[in-house]
């Protein structure tokens, strides 16, 4: 029965290892959406890596029913979230599918960073926040502390939220009353035309694409002729339904205020981005919904399979995975050094590990990847303007009039006492200070702008261990800008490797140039003879470092025959050289690559 | 009747000791009580017994550990044995290991009149305190003294082991330790760099060593080959060197990849095509010896080695020795590099590696297998 008073959408919110995934599951777990049996594995996020990185990398929805303790039963819509600043846009469209969120705050922590973030995107989408206090059953638990932070750093009342252990299941049906109570119910008119979001999709192999869809206006029914008002692409109807924990619930109408999904014979995600909206194509809604933005990969890297007979697995591999992410691209290149590959496009660094990694994990293959790049927009001295996302096609230094590079505009959180530290950073990845302010007298928000190619490699990871975990980042991309740039190249032996090559700021080229030397010279084994590792812009040298010729490598003793140890030796060492890429006549390891790519990590 | 033509080595192996020495670790037990060294001599009599073949045997070799710690009396029982199960070659090399103070004179003799014709005896260094550092239990003076009774006895072909790049050793006194060697007119002298292996007196202390650089122990190297050299001996494997005609025929034998049978624990075998080997554990050996023909879990169980692995044997022990291997256009290619830096050398359709090879024999072994 539609009755769309009885709809509750709601997010939950919370700082990596709060215990967002373990509190849904208790949701869904009392409420009978699961049983406790099925419940091995938290399930609302299913892929591996997720559960590693204790991040959530695609939104996900689950509906279930809840009989609350006014005698009603109510419908609920838990949507799902990722975690991470490359998803930002999809989390933001993720928020405005929903009226409520459950902002799950540790009571032996209180509020973290992402926390904070998090909760500020609710309150620009003005959701109602619940704030929830979990880990109230571990000895360090002060739940008081907590509830203060809450009210004092958000300014949100906290006096009554819900004190829960998600762990152990404890209180968890007050946490469903209070959203019964507090999420407002979804408005909408029914009779309207068809209004809804996507927030998600999926390609299925039977049904082609699944659209994840929150109907605000109107309703969506199997037969109906759609449109998707930012694409144009149109479809005609031939499933419609709700989500539950473990599959897909068929239904022939979803109306105003309800969560559920889609499907029309689409043969691609292309069409179904997120955050456009859906209409009815014979009866329009006159406007889509505010918000929409084309997911644009600002991050390029080349991926090659490390054993080069593997190239037709990975195009596969890559076209497979482009079928589930719309924002990711590639298209063939190739590398003198490296041969056949492809050049990858992705919306920052972790979207471009979570892709590598999946490359590897699910389809088991073995990848070299280079150095991450922006894309630079250059003026040639003949007037022409080019873009480049591979550093091996940047021109030579006197063929160029001007070289711009993208710049983004930084919104930073950190707690007062690493504000010193994080705007060291900020300055030393060339970042140009425009506001600072005080959230509460522990929380500074700053504001800067940098350029992306500063950001891409390790920013992130810089600014947590400078902020022992707390700052929070955001970005986005406010234009180009006309820079020093020069493009640097290694030489091993002499030779260029094209691979290696990449762009930086003539400023911190001979840094850079330095400690990239330092590192092939630690991760290159010694080979038979000395082999020099050098750093050079147009052909002239600024880093040298030399791995010296290998000195022994015997086993000069074979004991009453044993050969068999020998033998044994000789297969790891040969079995070492399989994943070597021979580049010239210098001997390079996967890890060498990589290295690379993780500069400042000491 | 069926004329065998094959012929094989014999390895038995003793693992007893007085003590270990710190950098040993190889399976050996110090301070043995002799009831188990009695039980240990009847299990290898028995497993030397219940083992047929037709084949005439080309060298013996007695390993250790230290043999003579078992009890020379005991040692001639197991070669007593030996001689009656199986037809010894006319020229059959019979090598005993001893230590500086494991045998006396009349024992020695006792040795050689029972058809021992080969004796090693480790010397490692003429130093005393580099001696002591190695955890040997005599001087330089005792060892020259064991090595004139060696002669006494009646010995011609004799061997030595050296170790090299020991803790704070010099250059002068390597020197110093071969030329010892040389003026007693040893034939063969293995000479091996220190390594440190785990589980070791040596590797628990590692770092507290003081090793020679890896300049230094490179120009040892060096030093040692051209010192050998000049002196008239020729460096015919990895880490040894001879006098013309006292090339070790038992080592040459593993290298040649032909076929042995190891007696005793931990002992290694390469038999009709298998190559596998006895428990390293003196108690289980004993215990099995009563049961079986000969450690069946092994020898039945193992494969015969494929064509592939047999060629890969070749190259991995074949450019071991100044003999080579044979090439063909393949190898020549593969080769090529190794050749242009000085590491190897192609004669008369032969490759063998160099001085300069021979010190990283492992990476070039591992890159022509690949």
């Amino acid at each position: 029965m539609y009755d769309i008073k009885k709809i509750r959408n709601f997010s939950i919110i919370a700082h990596i290892d709060h215990g967002k995934s373990t509190l849904a599951d208790r949701l869904l777990e009392y409420t009978n959406a699961v049983s406790s049996r099925d419940m091995a594995e938290q399930m609302l996020d299913n892929m591996d890596l997720e559960r590693e990185r204790g991040i959530t990398i695609k939104a996900r929805a689950v509906r279930f029913e809840y009989k609350a303790e006014d005698g009603g039963i109510y419908d609920f819509n838990l949507i799902d979230t990722p975690g991470h600043v490359d998803f930002g846009y999809e989390v933001s469209r993720s928020l405005t599918a929903c009226e409520g969120a459950l902002l799950i705050v540790d009571a032996t922590q209180g509020i973290q960073a992402q926390t904070l973030a998090n909760a500020y995107m609710a309150l620009e989408n003005d959701l109602e926040i619940i704030p929830v206090i979990n880990k109230i059953d571990l000895a360090s638990a002060d739940i008081e502390m907590a509830k203060r932070e809450i009210e004092d750093i958000i300014g949100i009342p906290a006096d009554d939220a819900p004190c829960v252990s998600a762990k152990h299941g404890l209180n968890i049906k007050d946490v469903l009353e209070k959203v019964v109570r507090d999420v407002p119910y979804p408005k909408g008119d029914v009779s309207a035309p068809l209004k809804a979001l996507i927030f998600d999709s999926y390609y299925d192999s039977y049904k082609g694409v699944i659209v994840y869809i929150r109907v605000f206006e109107g309703s969506i029914s199997v037969g109906d002729n759609i449109k998707m008002m930012h694409t144009g692409a149109e479809f005609e109807v031939v499933e419609t339904g709700t989500l539950s924990a473990f599959s897909t619930v068929q239904r022939k109408t979803l109306y105003a205020g309800e969560v559920g999904y889609f499907a029309a014979s689409i043969k691609s995600i292309v069409h179904t981005e997120v955050g456009d909206t859906v209409t009815n194509a014979d009866r329009p809604t006159d406007k889509a919904l505010p918000g929409f933005k084309k997911a644009v990969p600002m991050v390029f890297s080349g991926i090659y399979p490390a054993d080069g007979a593997k190239y037709g697995d990975l195009k596969d591999a890559l076209e497979k995975l482009r079928l589930n992410d719309a924002s990711f691209l590639f298209e063939p290149e190739t590398s003198i050094a490296l041969g056949f590959g492809f050049r990858c496009g992705f919306l920052g660094l972790l979207h471009m590990e979570v892709v590598e990694e999946r490359l590897e994990r699910e389809f088991n293959l073995d990848l070299i990847t280079t150095a991450p790049s922006v894309i630079y927009e250059l003026t040639l001295k003949n007037g022409n303007v080019i873009r480049i996302d591979n550093p091996s096609n940047y021109p030579q230094p006197d063929a160029i009039e001007v070289a711009s590079e993208p710049i983004v505009k930084a919104s930073i959180i950190t707690p007062s006492g690493y504000v010193g530290s994080v705007m060291e950073l900020c300055q030393d990845r060339r970042g140009l200070f425009l506001d600072m302010k005080y959230i509460d007298s522990d929380r500074a928000e700053l504001h800067y702008e940098l350029p992306l190619n500063e950001i891409i490699y390790d920013f992130f990871d810089a600014l947590k261990s400078r902020s022992k975990g707390y700052a929070s980042l955001d970005y986005e991309i406010i234009g180009y800008r006309p820079s020093k740039l020069v493009k640097l190249d290694i030489l091993l032996n002499g030779d260029v490797v094209d691979a290696l090559s990449f762009i930086v700021h003539a400023d911190k080229c001979n840094t850079r140039a330095r400690r990239i030397v330092e590192k092939l010279k630690d991760h290159i084994p010694r080979q038979m003879f000395e082999i020099p590792v050098q750093a050079a812009i147009g052909g002239k040298i600024i880093a040298r470092e030399t791995v010296k010729a290998m000195r022994k490598d015997v086993l000069a003793k074979c004991y009453g025959g044993d050969i068999t140890r020998k033998k044994k030796l000789l297969e790891k060492q040969k079995e070492g050289k399989k994943r070597m890429r021979t580049l010239g006549t210098v001997e390079v390891p996967q890890e060498a690559f990589m290295a690379v790519l993780k500069l400042d990590d000491e | 009747m069926v004329i065998s033509l094959k012929t094989i080595s014999i390895y038995v192996h003793i693992p007893f000791c007085r003590k270990k020495c710190n950098y040993c670790s190889f399976y050996s037990l110090p301070d043995c009580d002799d009831g188990i060294k009695q039980q240990y001599t009847d299990a290898l009599i028995r497993q030397i017994k219940a083992f047929e073949t037709d084949s005439s045997i080309k060298s013996i070799y007695f390993g250790g550990g230290t043999p003579p710690v078992l009890g020379v009396k005991r040692l001639l029982a197991i070669f007593e044995e030996i001689k009656s199960s199986f037809s010894l070659a006319e020229d059959c090399e019979i090598t005993l290991e001893v230590n500086p103070r494991s045998v006396t004179l009349d024992e020695l003799i006792m040795l050689r009149e029972a058809g021992f014709n080969r004796i090693s005896m480790g010397m490692q260094s003429a130093d005393d305190n580099e001696l002591a550092v190695l955890g040997r239990t005599y001087t330089n003076a005792q060892y020259e003294y064991a090595m004139r009774s060696v002669s006494a006895a009646g010995f011609v072909n004799i061997s030595t082991d050296i170790i090299f790049a020991l803790p704070e050793q010099t250059k002068e006194g390597l020197v110093k330790t071969l030329i010892t060697a040389i003026n007693m007119n040893i034939p063969h002298i293995s000479v091996y760099s220190l390594s440190i292996e785990g589980g070791t007196p040596f590797y628990y202390k590692r770092d507290s060593l003081c090793l020679p650089d890896e300049d230094t122990e490179d120009e040892m190297y060096y030093l040692l080959c051209d010192i050998m050299q000049k002196h008239g001996y020729m460096h015919y494997e990895i880490s040894s060197f001879s006098r013309e005609g006292y090339e070790s025929r038992h080592n040459l034998h593993y290298w040649d990849c032909g076929e042995y049978i190891g007696f005793g624990a931990a002992a290694h075998s390469f038999y009709n095509g298998k190559r596998f080997s006895n428990i390293a554990d003196v108690g289980t050996y004993i215990a099995l010896a009563d049961e079986c023909f000969y450690s069946p879990t092994d020898f039945n169980t193992q494969p015969v080695l494929s064509d592939i692995e047999k060629a890969g044997e070749r190259i991995m022990l074949g450019l071991r020795t100044s003999k080579g291997i044979k090439t063909d256009d393949e190898l020549i290619r593969r080769s090529e590099k190794f050749i242009n830096n000085g590491y190897a050398v192609i004669r008369d359709g032969i490759l063998s590696l160099t001085d300069k090879g021979y010190r990283i024999s492992n990476s070039i072994i591992a890159e022509l297998l690949v």
